[in-house]
């Protein structure tokens, strides 16, 4: 009796098997083949040039950070609403947790590695360390670069634009008065 | 948090980017600044098999003056367009819409049409995934549920983008194209003003470009928004406001827009009633205030943003106050050259 059940069973399960192929159209065909590979990958970051292979899914900040290990880049909430992960793309402050890596080939990327030449700080690096303007210090390196990115097309600002261009990027030390203080101190140096 | 696996396509040109969304259809969803739609994809709220990228498509992006319009492509950054002279002078509301969405590094990357079409948000909505799956899927999520309204039959999430009612303000068009046609419809016509389906545009259909009339006599728009912070913030109220003199010295048009009112944005028209007729310099406090009481009863709010409904409800009306006086006073003053 048992040995009948399992046939039965047997048998269906083959003829559950054979029919598959006859129910699936073509489209659901396509879509299983879709298999996703990594994509070559040629990104320019701090005036070098990296060839990569990475999945299309993988963001910026986390190419950066986990393949070339250049974590100065800190990654916080992922979502846009912080700022720690800013970089600038063709000299304008962006996130790089929401770009995604295969998306920005051929754009000059900078991180806070890129800033210091030869060994010596870049000047708004200088004026943050004179001021007193890094606490926990998690912040520094996209407040830096939006700061840098904003003196670069606004030499010499007021307190209120320096505040701002740094609107985007959160300090929860809430140190940003020194931070201000810097920037302004880096902007008189250029003068 | 990582983002769910997708496979990428990155078109150069129109032809062949509509030709891939009417492919894939539902497995696609379009990236443009990619400011948003990151996010929800993070999130996991949508999970699309190929992410098509908008940023190598030639012929998108750029602000250019005709004759009687001003075409901006729809992948133009926020950013381009707060900077923009053109724009300032002729559209304030657009302007200061732009100029006030999210935060600059955001603003560098976020585009004109992305804006325009995000996807309406909700507290219960907008978790990550565990907290999100502990509740139950919802409307939005093809749920047979509503968190914010218990034992409602709809989705009662809210439209939260700047640009929208700034732009139906001052009447923009939007072209969308699919292939082989296209149409151009008014911009309040791209929102359905349902919930769990917000955006009026079918799978194959493409944004590519807003035209904003440039109106003939003097008018004057502003846009107001309330957020908690100063920055990277979506409206919780918000009115933008497009007043239109005609030949006599009276205000013929008004048209009183209100953002995070609903599924999408709210053309109060009862409220525009209390304004038009009148001089510029006629229009008491009295009036201001009865056209914003009946703005704010125009909005659909419930609990399901950081702040309370009836709270929301009476920023609203101090929205489109604070927005019809700042119109009015550039009426008075100088009014727009447009």
């Amino acid at each position: 009796m048992q040995a009948r059940r399992k046939q039965a069973a047997r048998k269906q399960a083959t003829k559950r098997i054979s029919k598959q192929p006859a129910k699936r159209t073509v489209k659901q065909a396509v879509t299983k083949a879709v298999t996703i590979e990594k994509k070559r990958v040629a990104l320019r970051i701090n005036r070098e040039d990296y060839e990569l292979f990475i999945y299309p899914h993988r963001t910026l900040g986390e190419v950066l950070r986990d393949e070339l290990h250049l974590t100065g880049t800190k990654q916080s909430c992922s979502e846009g609403a912080c700022g720690t992960c800013t970089v600038l793309l063709d000299g304008a402050p962006v996130r790089s947790c929401l770009l995604l890596a295969v998306d920005v080939e051929g754009k000059e990327i900078t991180t806070i590695e890129g800033l210091a030449e030869n060994g010596k700080l870049h000047p708004i690096q200088e004026a943050f360390v004179e001021h007193y303007a890094i606490q926990c210090g998690f912040c520094t390196p996209g407040m830096i670069l939006t700061a840098k990115a904003f003196l670069d097309t606004n030499p010499h600002p007021t307190e209120e634009e320096i505040r701002n261009a740094i609107s985007g990027n959160i300090c929860r030390c809430t140190g940003y008065s020194k931070i201000v203080e810097a920037i302004k101190a880096a902007s008189e140096r250029g003068r | 948090m990582n983002l769910p696996r997708f496979e990428f396509l990155s078109p150069t040109t129109i032809k062949e980017t509509l030709l891939l969304m009417s492919g894939y259809k539902e497995k696609l969803r379009v990236l443009a600044g990619g400011t948003e739609i990151t996010g929800r994809l993070k999130h996991r709220l949508v999970t699309p098999t190929y992410i098509l990228s908008l940023k190598r498509v030639h012929g998108l992006a750029g602000i250019t003056q005709k004759k009687s319009e001003v075409v901006i492509g729809a992948t133009t950054t926020l950013s381009e367009i707060a900077d923009s002279q053109l724009i300032a002078n002729l559209f304030s509301s657009v302007s200061e819409a732009s100029r006030r969405a999210a935060a600059p590094a955001i603003r560098n990357v976020a585009t004109v049409a992305g804006n325009v079409l995000q996807e309406s948000r909700c507290l219960y909505y907008n978790q990550s995934e565990l907290p999100r799956n502990g509740l139950g899927p919802c409307y939005k999520l093809a749920g047979e549920t509503c968190h914010a309204v218990k034992g409602s039959k709809r989705c009662f999430s809210v439209y939260q983008g700047d640009l929208a009612p700034a732009l139906i303000a001052v009447g923009a068009q939007a072209r969308v194209q699919k292939t082989g046609s296209f149409r151009t419809v008014p911009v309040e016509d791209l929102f359905t003003g349902k919930g769990a389906n917000p955006i009026g545009l079918a799978r194959n259909e493409l944004l590519t470009e807003i035209m904003l009339p440039i109106r003939k006599g003097r008018s004057a728009s502003a846009y107001q928004k309330f957020t908690l912070r100063g920055s990277i913030e979506y409206p919780l109220a918000s009115a933008a406001v497009f007043l239109w003199e005609g030949k006599g010295g009276m205000i013929e048009e008004v048209r009183i827009v209100l953002g995070t009112a609903g599924p999408g944005p709210k053309l109060a028209e009862d409220a525009a009633k209390a304004i038009s007729g009148k001089r510029p310099q006629d229009v008491k406090a009295a009036d201001v205030q009865q056209a914003a009481s009946l703005a704010a009863k125009a909005m659909e709010a419930v609990d399901n943003l950081m702040l309370p409904s009836s709270y929301r409800r009476k920023l609203a009306a101090v929205m489109t106050k604070r927005a019809l006086e700042e119109a009015l006073r550039s009426l008075r003053e100088v009014g727009h050259a447009s």
